[in-house]
């Protein structure tokens, strides 16, 4: 697998299926999707050293879309945005979560477009990650990932405080509000508190913490999936 | 003169050279007319051959020679002032003084362009100036002031006060529209950049910095380096730059402040605030996040985050360090040392804004910024 912009385009000859059933069928399997050479192998190789399994890669969202059915990964690492045409890793997420309820999306991505990143959480994304996450971090990221937790960063916290804001703000229609509690956690996280350190702060629970801020979470992606329905059917896109 | 004022100028010019030639045909057409009449009638020959070549020069020059106009207008204004003087020598006396029958002087209207020029040239109190100068010469050369001449007088300067004003609008606009056409194309070209860039050298930076931690010695300091030009170079192309408009993205400008130490928390949408304003909070940060770099030890991490209310912009800025005895904030500025607190506070307060400091042994620094907002949510 040697560079892949021009793969990409012309074959899909970066998606590698390695199947490697026998030996770990318990573990984690995961997909990675990346238009980078450095980061498709080198991830697929740390996570495999840390005992996942990394049952596919992909170059772009496109090539994902097209191999996913056929190595049902538990996980996919997903990178927001690839050097080919063809939908955007958060479109990507969109159409996995849509079609693969069972299959987590966990983003990784090195750039600071916020606004990509927030699209793909909406569309069902249970987390982000910076690339420059340390492994532990990652694979940290991953397990939790798999168990059906959100990944809940100092980052994300802050973008989807902004966009509960900017709803509110804009007036948007039906828009999903937080609770005061909510936003407390939520701003807990968002200035690097640990779940522990707020559940002591606020006098709660460890889970409670973590359902408000999955429930925040939830509300959020909710809520995006009625405004596609709705708009598909304002607009006669439905069949 | 720049490129792009020229552009907006050149058919000012061009009007102001048809100008000239129009109202020259129309003095020679009126001296040739009145020449009877005339007290010198050679002289009157002569000063027709004056205005023709002096139109032909000055229509050329203005065409022709785009850097050294105002030396020009000032010696456009001489010559056209002598000739217009000379007037007092050629017309009869009848000539002169009967201003009811409009024998006009041998400039006539053709006096109005070197006004026409220096308003074009130098904005309204040139124009106005000039007008003066030319309506004083026209009541000198005929020895006496009426209504009739008060009136020429007042058109003169109103010519050249009106004109000089729509000349400085044109200008303006015409750079404002440079101006902008710059930005958007240095705003494309930073894009193209950052797109360029993202797809090759901060995916590596990435790479490295994510290998950093089971790298030992040198190699892992050397891949921890690598990692936060990473962090600058991605955080670089996602700031916005100050907009032509006088606010600035104060996410922008805070998520240029991540590290590895420093995670920065910012909404997905810009929040606008006026360039000082921006400048001020990040200045506070700077000096919060340098104060627990000094003691929070090695391993203190710190958070910053920014929440836009509409009404209020928020900044918190926290870390995880020992935290400090409030007491011992209070005795610090009591005892006259302003430290980091008096200066934050200083800072907070010339801002308008209000500051919460929350604080304890063992518990960390939280600075808690809120900046009350005129417009709330603009740009969006």
């Amino acid at each position: 697998m040697t560079d892949s912009r021009g793969d990409a385009v012309t074959d899909s000859r970066g998606d590698a299926v390695t199947d490697r059933r026998g030996d770990g069928r318990s573990a984690t399997r995961v997909m990675v999707v990346d238009d980078h050479p450095i980061w498709r192998d080198g991830v697929a190789r740390d996570l495999g050293e840390r005992g996942f399994e990394v049952v596919a890669t992909a170059v772009d969202g496109a090539a994902a879309l097209r191999i996913i059915a056929a190595v049902r990964p538990d996980v996919v690492l997903m990178d927001l945005h690839f050097g080919s045409a063809g939908p955007s890793g958060a479109d990507t997420t969109r159409c996995i979560i849509d079609r693969w309820p069972d299959i987590k999306v966990l983003v990784l991505s090195a750039s600071g477009a916020h606004a990509d990143v927030l699209a793909a959480v909406q569309g069902g994304a249970s987390g982000y990650l910076m690339k420059s996450a340390s492994l532990d971090e990652l694979v940290d990221a991953v397990r939790r990932t798999a168990e059906g937790d959100a990944v809940f960063t100092a980052g994300l916290a802050g973008l989807l405080l902004g966009e509960y804001r900017r709803m509110a703000l804009d007036r948007e229609r039906d828009a999903p509000r937080l609770t005061e509690r909510e936003t407390e956690v939520l701003r807990q996280v968002a200035i690097g508190h640990t779940a522990r350190q707020i559940a002591e702060a606020l006098v709660i629970s460890h889970r409670t913490v973590e359902n408000h801020v999955q429930s925040t979470l939830r509300k959020l992606q909710l809520h995006n999936r009625v405004e596609l329905a709705r708009y598909a059917i304002e607009h006669g896109l439905t069949q | 003169m720049a490129a792009g004022t020229t552009d907006i100028m050149t058919p000012l010019w061009r009007g102001v050279v048809v100008f000239r030639a129009i109202t020259a045909a129309f003095a020679i057409i009126a001296i040739t007319v009145h020449h009877d009449g005339f007290a010198r009638p050679v002289l009157g020959w002569v000063a027709l051959a004056g205005i023709a070549v002096w139109t032909v020069l000055i229509c050329l020059a203005y065409s022709y020679d785009p850097t050294r106009r105002l030396q020009m207008i000032v010696i456009d204004l001489l010559v056209t002032l002598t000739l217009m003087g000379s007037s007092a020598l050629v017309l009869s006396t009848e000539q002169l003084t009967e201003v009811a029958q409009r024998t006009p002087l041998l400039t006539t209207v053709w006096a109005s362009g070197p006004v026409v020029a220096a308003a074009v040239h130098s904005g309204r109190v040139a124009g106005a100036l000039f007008g003066v100068a030319v309506a004083v010469v026209d009541v000198w050369a005929r020895g006496f002031f009426t209504i009739d001449l008060a009136r020429d007088a007042i058109l003169l300067v109103g010519t050249g006060f009106v004109l000089g004003l729509a000349a400085t609008a044109a200008r303006r606009a015409s750079e404002q529209l440079r101006r902008l056409t710059r930005a958007e194309a240095a705003t494309a070209e930073r894009e193209r950049l950052a797109r360029s860039i993202h797809d090759s050298v901060v995916q590596v930076l990435a790479r490295v910095r994510a290998r950093a931690d089971q790298l030992d010695g040198e190699a892992g300091e050397l891949a921890r380096l690598a990692g936060e030009q990473e962090i600058a170079l991605r955080c670089l192309f996602a700031a916005t730059p100050p907009g032509a408009t006088g606010e600035q993205d104060l996410a922008g400008a805070l998520r240029l402040l991540a590290s590895s130490r420093v995670e920065v928390s910012v909404p997905a949408t810009a929040v606008p605030l006026p360039t000082a304003d921006v400048d001020e909070l990040v200045a506070v940060t700077r000096e919060a996040l340098a104060n627990t770099a000094r003691h929070g030890g090695p391993e203190a991490k710190s958070w910053v985050l920014v929440e836009d209310l509409g009404a209020e912009v928020v900044l918190t800025v926290r870390d995880d360090g020992p935290g400090v005895d409030s007491g011992q904030l209070v005795g610090a500025q009591c005892a006259g040392r302003m430290g980091v607190s008096g200066s934050i506070r200083g800072r907070v307060a010339d801002l308008g804004a209000t500051l919460t400091l929350d604080t304890g042994p063992g518990r960390g620094t939280e600075w808690e910024v809120r900046l009350a907002r005129a417009r709330p949510g603009v740009a969006r």
